[in-house]
């Protein structure tokens, strides 16, 4: 058997639908949160896998965006997880919760 | 690519290790359940057994304090992945590879000023 | 200096002149403010230094008109930049003066709010450039990060930390899902570069029909949600609602138009091959949008909240111009876009100087306007009904172009739907008409007076509501020369 790009992108759509399912379910923020970094990963293994299946990559013509796509991607990850982050302590510093159910003054 | 039958013995010495270490630690866990003698005082399920009782729940909330930290850590700490290719490549950019960098560097270095001066790294 | 591929690449830094000052402009403001005690300078100065830069930053890009060069194979610099740029630039511009009274009083974090304010514009700049998918998502995420912020620092209001919370929460959804359509549409274009996607996308590419598929409907949900079309639009009723009116104002100029800068770039660039597969998707969203934004905004009784649905409404009539791309659609969006803009700012500015004497933001607390501050009654008046579309105002001319460019691009259901949609929205925007000019004032009767900025902003603003609905020749010229470099 050999492990070629479909095998990649199953696992990765698999990451991704995880990912989705959870942001969409969690009422807690950082369970959210992490779904989001779940659905950044799988696009981060879509983006290598491409990369590095290509067929400029064989001929070694390949500039690796792909590959340097992931690496700005990991940083935005860390950038939205502060971002997150720091409005829940706020939203917890006022209101002792992080449970999107009854932080809802505002209707959605 | 590989042919199936070495791509799956390069795997066997994880499955025996694996094996090896199931087998392991369930023989320790039942040699201990047949060996230790048990007793079943009130004591024995206190935090500790000699010394000063536990006032409350050990699971209580993590100060929200230690987010701030952890905040600024992971950006910083994040930030290194540029670096590692960079060190791979500079020498072959030359000059311009150099002074990226180094403004690179000094935006976080402003960042970090920026948090000192907001009184981010004091503990209170 | 070439890349792996031997490309030249030309690194000319002026080219991103604007941008660089911005963000100087940025660091400096910031850093005046946490200094401020021991440099001994006061609150005005943050704003004057902001809007120091940024006249230096529109000046700056003043200088590529009519110049059609790339930086490093990752920045267009043609016309269609040069129009963002002074669009985004006049925006942020015209926000500053109108509310830094209110930025004074309600705000929390000065000079991080003016800094964030600047590098979101920095953002919204470079995704109007951006020729490279890296380039335009980092983009992206400037200004949604920055925006996010700017939500959450309305002082002592519990909605704000709430709204900031929900945009970001839904925002990283949206944005995970672009980046995941991203991530297909690289390996379906072998390329992150526009101009080799769209050669790949147009030489045949049978055999990749689903992951385009699938890559196209992920785009289009993460930039619906950037744009707030139906059914992504969740997150605007309560990121409006719950951040500071200026932020609002800035939400429903800057971050719409730059969102529509990136659709026309992608969509009349990589994405132009693949018309067959995104027409109906954006049609149906355009549809969705009209309709829905439109008849929500009947029942709101919160002034930001009813612009919020009155803006998503509006998106559907932009989206419409997307559907039947080409360059005479093109330049009525954008013509339509600076029209919707100018008009938007001046309902704002008139909202945020009556938030400053009253403090409320029902629309049952306009009632009287028109007795105790005429003028203010007619600018919000203006600026409504040009959102409305009356004629003589920006709104009839620029709403009249775009209809008229879809028509001749083939859609005519669409336009009979836009009309109808239209009509809807006059009623609500009458309703606060009416609060102001058929009611008595409740309580304090007397009359009173803008600031001086209040009256310089809500007056540049009102004169262009009626300067682009009686002349708008030089505008339209301006999108037209902006439209050109992306067709040809």
């Amino acid at each position: 058997m050999t492990v070629d790009l479909a095998h990649y992108l199953a696992v990765s759509g698999i990451i991704f639908g995880i990912g989705v399912a959870i942001a969409l379910s969690k009422r807690n923020v950082v369970a959210v949160l992490m779904g989001i970094e779940l659905m950044l990963n799988a696009s981060n293994l879509a983006f290598l896998a491409f990369s590095r299946f290509s067929g400029a990559f064989q001929d070694g013509t390949e500039p690796l965006a792909g590959h340097t796509f992931v690496v700005f991607v990991l940083t935005v990850a860390a950038a939205e997880a502060a971002v997150a982050l720091a409005m829940a302590v706020l939203i917890y510093r006022r209101r002792e919760t992080v449970d999107l159910d009854r932080i809802s003054v505002l209707r959605w | 690519m590989l042919p199936t039958d070495q791509l799956f013995s390069d795997y066997v010495p994880v499955l025996i290790a694996s094996i090896a270490g199931f087998i392991l630690v369930i023989s320790a866990l039942i040699g201990s359940r047949l060996l230790a003698p048990f007793s079943e005082e009130r004591e024995k399920g206190t935090t500790y057994e000699c010394g000063m009782l536990p006032l409350r729940r050990a699971s209580t909330n993590v100060g929200n304090r230690f987010y701030l930290y952890g905040i600024l850590f992971i950006i910083f700490d994040v930030e290194a992945v540029f670096i590692f290719p960079w060190v791979l490549t500079f020498v072959g950019v030359g000059p311009l590879a150099y002074w990226t960098m180094v403004t690179f560097v000094a935006i976080l270095g402003l960042g970090l000023a920026y948090a000192w001066k907001k009184g981010a790294l004091q503990w209170r | 200096m070439t890349d792996l591929l031997g490309n030249d690449l030309n690194l000319q830094y002026e080219l991103l002149g604007p941008e660089i000052a911005l963000v100087i402009t940025a660091a400096l403001v910031l850093f005046a403010d946490a200094f401020r005690r021991e440099l001994k300078i006061g609150q005005s100065a943050i704003p004057a230094i902001s809007i120091l830069g940024l006249v230096v930053a529109l000046l700056l890009s003043l200088l590529w008109i009519d110049e059609n060069k790339d930086f490093a194979r990752l920045v267009t610099i043609d016309n269609f930049t040069t129009f963002f740029r002074v669009l985004f630039i006049a925006v942020t511009v015209v926000v500053i003066i109108g509310s830094h009274e209110y930025i004074e009083r309600r705000v929390s974090h000065l000079g991080e709010f003016y800094s964030l304010l600047l590098l979101s514009t920095v953002g919204a700049m470079l995704m109007a450039g951006a020729r490279d998918l890296l380039t335009a998502y980092l983009a992206i995420e400037v200004m949604s990060f920055s925006l996010y912020i700017l939500v959450s620092l309305a002082k002592s209001d519990t909605r704000s930390g709430e709204a900031s919370l929900k945009y970001v929460l839904l925002g990283g959804v949206a944005s995970a899902m672009l980046l995941y359509g991203l991530s297909f549409l690289y390996g379906v274009g072998g390329s992150t570069q526009y101009t080799e996607i769209a050669a790949a996308l147009s030489d045949g590419t049978s055999t990749l029909e689903l992951p385009l598929l699938l890559g196209l409907a992920l785009i289009i949900a993460g930039l619906g949600f950037k744009a707030s079309a139906v059914p992504f639009h969740m997150w605007t009723p309560d990121a409006y609602e719950g951040a500071p009116i200026p932020i609002t104002a800035y939400l429903s100029a800057t971050s719409k138009a730059a969102t529509f800068a990136l659709l026309l770039r992608w969509f009349a660039g990589p994405l132009l091959p693949a018309i067959d597969s995104w027409q109906w998707m954006i049609s149906v969203l355009a549809v969705l949008t009209m309709v829905i934004g439109n008849l929500v905004a009947l029942q709101q009784s919160n002034i930001k909240r009813l612009l919020a649905y009155s803006s998503i409404g509006q998106v559907g009539f932009m989206l419409m111009a997307i559907v039947t791309i080409s360059d005479q659609t093109g330049s009525a969006l954008l013509l339509h876009l600076s029209g919707y803009i100018i008009t938007n700012l001046a309902v704002f500015m008139g909202v945020i100087a009556f938030y400053n004497r009253t403090g409320r933001e029902e629309i049952v607390a306009f009632r009287g306007l028109a007795q105790t501050n005429p003028y203010l009654a007619l600018v919000i008046t203006a600026g409504l009904f040009s959102l409305a579309g009356m004629p003589l105002l920006a709104g009839f001319l620029t709403k009249f172009i775009l209809f008229q460019s879809v028509v001749s691009g083939g859609y005519t259901w669409l336009v009979v739907t836009a009309l109808l949609a239209s009509t809807v929205s006059l009623y609500y925007y009458l309703q606060v008409i009416r609060q102001m000019y058929m009611y008595q004032p409740e309580g304090d009767a007397s009359r009173w007076r803008l600031s001086p900025t209040g009256y310089l902003a809500t007056g540049a603003m009102l004169v262009g509501v009626v300067w682009v609905g009686v002349y708008a020749a030089p505008f339209y010229t301006a999108a037209d020369r902006a439209i050109a470099p992306l067709f040809t």
